[in-house]
């Protein structure tokens, strides 16, 4: 993939698009008025209507012997007008009251039975909640009620000699202990992610829209299919120009509705605050852009699949479907983000937006999220780019979905985007796996299962759909010499500065306790005996993560080209597989090393060693006491780097000289491959 | 320059294309006629490597679609019906687009375009968009951008159709012109007196096969007919009896 191509295409569908007025409006300027003017509007509405009921003087009618020193404090304290048919109790009570406050002759119906007597007189207070003013007079009268119950108590306690706190045995009084900015928050986070979630796939609709099935109708689509131009080329710069125009509505119209709320609830009569502090603003922001990698996705491989802008908005509506119903989760109380939910992309960043605005989310919580949400991306990503291949999509022919799932486009061997799909469907298995694993096998199963089930099996599987040489592709050969000395080196001394970057990355707020965790997790296994230990902590990790991520996710990334890619690439993979921020770095610094002696070496062995002696090293520490101070004195600390140090010289350039093959660079027909 | 051999298409059931075998050499106007739904446009777009044939093989300059499809782009200048220009963008615009797309240095590019607008008349519109300009104009300037990289070869899928005489004849005098710069054009035209005035050779082409090619004399002599319209007339009007 040329770069400056990619620029070339995101350059021009960019500036074509924004001349696009009916794209602009859509995206910048109707959803920056219509929230400042719909707030306005409603905000204005309430306003008035308050100060209309305030004005308004309540009309209540009475029925039954209610008594008239009742009536006297309604009209007086409640500012009431009193229609008096004391005399006059209907036979039908509830259909006559609904009757006289839907026709708006009254507003509230005061009752007492006939006959009714004694030191406590039964008093109905008759509204319909459903409408406004007469839900709004209920409380006025209510209110005036309770005061006059509570003068008549006072009055008979002192006419008894009685203090009246005598007639209160508990003097309960109810407050909230949310101040106003969280009364605020809590208002927005209801409202905000179900606002962002579809604000970016509205931004995106009609971009994606235009540059897909719109290009398709207008002709040029195929205009750009007869210059040299890849079309995983094609589809980076369109998804890369609907992106950013999607993340630069986003961006203003989260200004605008951060505004809006902030002034929306500075009149609400609950006197909640809301203000959007830039942190919180920048979190919620960066939450956003995996969903937004996922939704322009989604549009862009449904949009190509239309052969009208017509047809492509009734293939969309689905997804902006899809969006408004994940977005919708922030106004169910019982949705929160757990373990499973954190995993059905849209609805986790839907609920995560929501945590982070009440102040809930963690910085694990966040990765988890954006790991999950960019494995779902990525996967879309992947499927755009597998619609843009097609010849039947892309020259509007019928049936395009055969085309796009026919098997026969699976080639022989591994590519960067299907090495990429394999970690996507891997981060999504992993996760959904050890959740129903742990609940029930504990941590041994969890292992067991993960490194068997999740990393070693999936990989073999994977190699085997897309007819890729094992060996080849696994790099399954012996080391030089010279690359066994370096890998005993590298084994004997890595360990060790292992140990001392994690010492390091523990001075961080929240590592240390993440790596307690960690520990009294694994220290689970002190029920097992050593050998058992170090079978499941050292040497099944590292035969299946060693072929996992040095040999599959490397073996696909190394067709880039770039080694670059390959090994940075391969090693942030790894990363992600690990969620906690800190392991997140820890492992992506061990994944660079050892995807880099796998390309050095020729070979997946080394890493397997180095792997095991590691985690070995790790398990010998935890149970062995007193090993660990022993073996971290400086001098050991030294000699570890020395080794380290000696093992990357050695190891680099170590691999058998191979006739080698030539790199799947060659141009590929835009069309699909037969 | 372009070379077809045993071009068949598929679509299911459908066949597209069957068995179609021609060649344009350099400094060669071929006409490639047929009635609608004969399979010319498929057979063109397999050509321009935007279609993968089901069998056969394609070459242009050298270079085929299956591992080549780069170099053959190229190599090859590609108008048709289909391929429009961005109604967003000016015609200058669109030519520095496609220009950059075949990776033209920024300099040599600007002196391009002034050439090919200069060429092809273009100084009137080509900062208007492409969207506010008459279907001449649109065409000239889609021309121009099948010409920007300088190609070798070019495929033409009806480029006078529905234009002025006036234009018509312009368009057919820079064809003329390219041919004599030694640029091989495949040429496809409902427009029987174009192809007459301008085709070294026509490969006649109905139902996806090749019925016949060859000089126009040629053609003509083998249907026992005068003109190309009345070999064309007789040759597909025996397929469609038959």
């Amino acid at each position: 993939m040329r770069l400056a191509i990619v620029l070339h295409i995101f350059r021009k569908d960019l500036v074509e698009t924004l001349r696009d007025r009916r794209t602009v409006v859509m995206a910048f300027v109707v959803p920056a008025l219509i929230y400042p003017l719909l707030f306005t509007l409603l905000g204005s509405v309430a306003t008035d209507k308050r100060g209309e009921l305030e004005r308004t003087r309540a009309r209540v009618a009475a029925w039954g012997p209610v008594p008239a020193s009742t009536l006297n404090a309604v009209e007086q304290q409640a500012r009431a007008d009193i229609v008096d048919r004391r005399d006059q109790p209907p036979a039908d009570l509830e259909a006559e009251a609904r009757k006289l406050v839907t026709e708006r002759k009254v507003h509230v119906v005061l009752f007492t039975p006939p006959g009714a007597s004694g030191t406590s007189i039964p008093v109905r207070v008759l509204a319909d909640s459903t409408d406004v003013d007469s839900d709004a007079m209920e409380r006025r009268i209510s209110r005036a009620l309770t005061d006059h119950a509570a003068e008549l108590l006072r009055q008979r306690m002192t006419a008894l000699g009685q203090d009246v706190s005598a007639a209160r045995p508990l003097d309960i009084k109810e407050e909230d202990l949310a101040d106003a900015a969280r009364r605020g928050a809590s208002f927005a986070a209801a409202l905000l992610p179900y606002l962002l979630l579809v604000l970016v796939a509205t931004s995106g609709f009609y971009a994606a829209l235009d540059l897909t099935a719109g290009e398709k109708e207008r002709g040029t689509l195929q205009t750009l299919l007869t210059a040299p131009v890849r079309s995983v080329e094609i589809v980076a710069g369109k998804y890369l120009a609907v992106l950013a125009l999607t993340l630069a509505a986003t961006l203003c119209n989260l200004g605008s509705i951060a505004l809006t709320l902030s002034r929306a609830t500075a009149a609400m009569e609950t006197s909640a605050r809301f203000s959007l502090g830039l942190s919180s603003a920048g979190a919620i922001f960066l939450t956003v852009i995996p969903a937004a990698l996922l939704i322009v996705a989604l549009l862009m491989a449904i949009g190509v699949l239309a052969r009208s802008y017509r047809e492509g908005q009734s293939y969309l509506m689905p997804i902006l479907l899809l969006v408004m119903l994940s977005g919708f989760a922030s106004f169910l109380p019982g949705a929160q983000l757990s373990a499973g939910t954190a995993l059905v992309p849209l609805l986790n960043v839907t609920l995560l937006v929501h945590d982070i605005l009440v102040g809930k989310a963690g910085a694990t919580q966040v990765m988890v999220v954006w790991a999950v949400s960019l494995a779902w991306a990525v996967l879309g990503i992947l499927l755009a780019a597998r619609v843009f291949q097609t010849e039947q999509v892309l020259l509007s022919g019928e049936k395009p979905w055969r085309d796009v799932f026919s098997p026969s486009r699976s080639g022989r061997g591994l590519t960067p985007g299907n090495a990429l799909a394999f970690a996507a469907v891997l981060l999504v298995l992993t996760f959904y796996g050890s959740v129903l694993v742990e609940r029930r096998g504990g941590v041994a199963a969890l292992i067991l299962v993960s490194q068997l089930g999740f990393f070693l099996i999936p990989s073999l599987l994977w190699c085997r759909l897309f007819r890729a040489p094992l060996v080849d592709t696994l790099q399954l050969r012996w080391p030089t010499p010279r690359g066994w000395v370096a890998t005993a080196l590298l084994a004997a001394g890595g360990w060790s500065v292992g140990a001392v970057v994690w010492e390091q990355l523990l001075r961080f707020p929240g590592a240390r306790a993440y790596s307690d965790w960690l520990g009294e997790l694994l220290g689970k296994q002190g029920r097992l005996d050593l050998g058992t230990a170090l079978v499941l902590v050292a040497l099944l990790p590292a035969v299946a993560e060693e072929v996992t991520f040095r040999g599959v996710v490397l073996a696909g990334l190394r067709q880039s080209g770039s080694r670059w890619i390959a090994v940075v690439g391969s090693a942030l993979v790894f990363g992600l597989f690990h969620v906690n921020p800190y392991h997140v770095v820890a492992a992506f610094a061990v994944g660079l090393l050892l995807g880099w002696v796998a390309l050095e070496s020729g070979s997946l062995l080394p890493g397997v060693l180095i792997h095991l002696v590691n985690n070995g090293a790790q398990v010998l520490l935890d149970r062995v006491p007193g090993l660990a101070e022993r073996l971290h004195s400086p001098l050991i600390v030294v000699l570890a780097l020395a080794c380290t140090a000696l093992g990357v010289f050695l190891m680099r350039g170590s691999r058998r000289p191979t006739a080698v093959a030539p790199a799947d660079s060659v141009a590929v027909s835009l069309a699909a491959p037969r | 320059m372009i070379e077809a051999r045993g071009l068949s298409k598929r679509y299911g059931e459908v066949v597209a294309a069957s068995d179609v075998s021609f060649t344009v050499s350099a400094g060669e106007v071929v006409g490639l006629l047929g009635p609608n739904g004969a399979g010319k446009t498929t057979v063109l777009r397999m050509l321009a490597g935007v279609l993968t044939p089901t069998s056969g093989d394609v070459r242009v300059a050298g270079h085929g679609t299956e591992a080549e499809a780069f170099e053959l782009k190229r190599a090859l200048g590609f108008l048709t019906g289909d391929t429009a220009l961005y109604q967003r963008l000016t015609p200058r615009e669109v030519l520095r687009y496609f220009g950059r797309l075949h990776e033209i240095p920024e300099t040599a590019l600007t002196a391009r375009i002034e050439a090919l607008v200069a060429r092809f008349r273009l100084t009137e519109f080509a900062d208007r968009p492409c969207g506010k300009l008459s279907a001449g104009q649109k065409q000239r300037a889609n021309i121009a951008r099948a010409f920007i990289h300088d190609p070798p070869a070019l495929i033409l899928d009806e480029p006078t159709t529905a234009l002025d005489v006036v234009t018509g004849r312009f368009l057919l005098e820079a064809f003329r012109e390219a041919r004599a710069a030694g640029k091989a054009i495949l040429l496809s035209t409902h427009v029987l007196g174009d192809a007459e005035a301008l085709c070294d050779r026509v490969v006649l082409l109905h139902r996806g096969k090749v019925l016949d090619q060859g000089t126009v004399a040629d053609v003509c002599a083998r249907a026992g007919a005068r003109t190309l319209t009345d070999a064309f007339l007789a040759r597909v009007g025996d397929e469609v009896a038959a």
